[in-house]
């Protein structure tokens, strides 16, 4: 090493050697990601401005034809479906990430409020249903909510729902599946904030005479608030491109852009519009990346926030 | 007295949760015991749809695609990921900036662009020369791309916790780079290794979308071919499977939590001989 400081073309043989080993080590998986994923979604992107074929295959010459069709304008003048499922997926991702704060919250903080070695077990506990496939807790719900089980006869009883319909398919049960899904991805972060939780803050403002509330208010929630932004960000953006619990539990009226978008590359296949829709979901994903990022800088907690 | 009001509430709150959690999944295991095909009625116990689940050919090749998918795929990604993660510890002073957006991109990309452009990509070079037929291969393709980051960070992530005086008693020890290699290196990280390991295999076991857009017809897997089965009409033979794949879930779930509470004593003793290693 010292030498290599002293002598400039030993230096430069070791630099050229960091060079070859730097090639050599991260070369692979670089050019594996870059040509397996990073090319495609070019591939993708330049879909959507192309023209739609016979068979819904993309063909030439370039045209936002895809985009107006996104936005709803077909060969019958516009029509509001596909502005729908947008807001539909807007509003599920608010209500099913709001729902899952409300949960996550409190079982966060009692897992932190309970002995050192039954921490781990509690945490699991919370995540292992997550372990299992997507679409069996998914027919797992399906079971719960068809017509004739104990909740769907408790729904018909209190008026809710007309007689022999099951609680799904319907917007209820894709929200109830969405926060089924990603509560234990808000659990980890809250639980990780309230874990390092310096309590000297929460001392210091009970000894200035505030009211629990607002003890809560300025000691303990800004400090678990990095941990609330991972949590959103580990929630909201997947499940703004949902693709399976719509499928199952929503039927036609709860479609979501992600069903929008794959029913383009089957069944009635049209790649330019799905790619379309996939741009839209990209932009989004990018966006709410991008406002955690600055969110999470400003509050000072943005080494928190990894992504 | 308020207290402990809180502490009661909050302690019913956590059993209502976990009520929740585990809900799907019991009413899965319970039915799949039914005796009669019904949803919503329990008849009476019986072995009817495990014993049809064994004759089915369909199931059987679906279990084999997803271990042999499952495990071709994590051990290319570990081979790839762990050569990254020691590049990205090696060279952390230098600026990578694109290696770090190249590593977060599959996993910040929604599953259904990820899983979409793939298809796109491979239906087109499939047509243009021949190549890459939707079947496993592809699959394989996919799934090592989700999990190259995964491996990558854990390795990466495990060298930044080891003392860097370590590295330069290595180098003392043993002359070549491949020696220091074998004897220094994949010792100290088989405990990030073997994660990793599970970790992808977790992940690759767990994909529908990716793997749903990506297969071709003779390529099913286990969750592809329960969503067919979902989508064809509800039969308790899938209660059946799911409740198999619960069970593997649930084994799983014990192993890591025995690891979990072995594992800080065996860090620490690592820890404890690694200062010893470093001073002179």
């Amino acid at each position: 090493m010292a030498y290599s400081d002293v002598i400039p073309s030993l230096r430069s043989r070791a630099l050229v050697s960091e060079s070859r080993h730097l090639l050599f080590t991260v070369a692979p998986g670089a050019f594996w990601i870059f040509v397996f994923l990073v090319l495609p979604s070019a591939y993708l992107m330049g879909v959507a401005f192309m023209t739609t074929g016979p068979y819904g295959l993309p063909e030439m010459p370039l045209s936002v034809e895809s985009f107006r069709r996104l936005a709803g304008f077909g060969f019958l003048g516009w029509s509001p479906g596909n502005l729908y499922t947008l807001l539909r997926s807007l509003w599920q991702t608010l209500v099913s990430t709001a729902l899952v704060v409300v949960i996550a919250y409190p079982i966060a903080y009692y897992i932190t409020t309970c002995r050192e070695k039954w921490r781990p077990i509690m945490l699991l506990l919370v995540v292992v249903p997550s372990w299992t496939n997507q679409v069996i807790r998914t027919f797992g719900w399906m079971n719960l909510l068809a017509p004739g089980t104990p909740l769907a006869n408790l729904a018909e009883s209190v008026g809710l729902i007309d007689p022999n319909m099951g609680l799904y398919p319907s917007n209820f049960a894709v929200t109830l599946g969405l926060v089924y899904n990603f509560l234990p991805f808000m659990v980890l972060p809250l639980y990780a904030a309230f874990e390092k939780l310096d309590t000297a803050q929460v001392q210091a403002a009970q000894d200035l005479y505030a009211s629990p509330v607002r003890a809560f208010w300025h000691a303990v929630f800004p400090q678990t608030l990095p941990g609330l932004l991972a949590g959103t960000v580990l929630v909201a953006i997947p499940a703004f491109g949902m693709y399976v619990i719509p499928e199952l539990l929503g039927g036609g009226k709860g479609m979501m852009l992600g069903n929008l978008v794959a029913n383009q590359f089957a069944g009635s296949a049209n790649w330019p519009l799905g790619a379309a829709g996939a741009i839209l979901m990209l932009i989004a994903t990018f966006i709410g990346l991008f406002a955690m990022r600055r969110v999470g800088k400003r509050l000072g907690g943005g080494e928190e926030v990894v992504i | 007295m308020r207290k402990r009001n809180l502490q009661r509430g909050l302690s019913a709150f956590w059993w209502l949760t976990l009520a929740f959690l585990y809900l799907p999944l019991v009413v899965v295991v319970v039915f799949s015991f039914n005796a009669t095909n019904s949803a919503a009625h329990f008849t009476g116990v019986s072995l009817r749809w495990y014993r049809r689940l064994l004759g089915n050919e369909e199931i059987l090749s679906a279990f084999a695609n997803s271990m042999i998918l499952a495990i071709t795929s994590s051990v290319i990604a570990l081979v790839i990921g762990c050569l990254i993660g020691y590049g990205m510890y090696r060279h952390r002073h230098r600026k990578l900036g694109w290696l770090i957006v190249l590593i977060y991109l599959p996993i910040v990309l929604p599953d259904i662009v990820f899983g979409i452009s793939e298809m796109t990509f491979f239906v087109q070079i499939h047509r243009l020369t021949g190549l890459l037929q939707p079947g496993l291969e592809t699959m394989i393709i996919a799934h090592v791309t989700f999990q190259i980051p995964f491996v990558a960070l854990i390795v990466y992530s495990r060298f930044v916790g080891l003392d860097p005086s370590l590295f330069e008693a290595a180098k003392d020890l043993y002359a070549s780079p491949w020696q220091r290699a074998l004897h220094f290196m994949l010792p100290t990280i088989k405990p990030a290794l073997i994660s990793a390991f599970f970790l992808s295999f977790t992940l690759s076991i767990d994909d529908f979308v990716i793997s749903f857009f990506t297969a071709g017809p003779e390529s099913a897997t286990l969750p592809i071919y329960i969503w067919g089965a979902i989508r064809k009409g509800v039969s308790p033979e899938i209660n059946a499977i799911a409740t198999l794949m619960i069970g593997a879930v649930a084994i799983a779930a014990v192993l890591s939590l025995l690891f979990s509470y072995r594992r800080p004593t065996r860090s620490t003793a690592n820890h404890r001989r690694g200062t010893e290693e470093s001073e002179p």
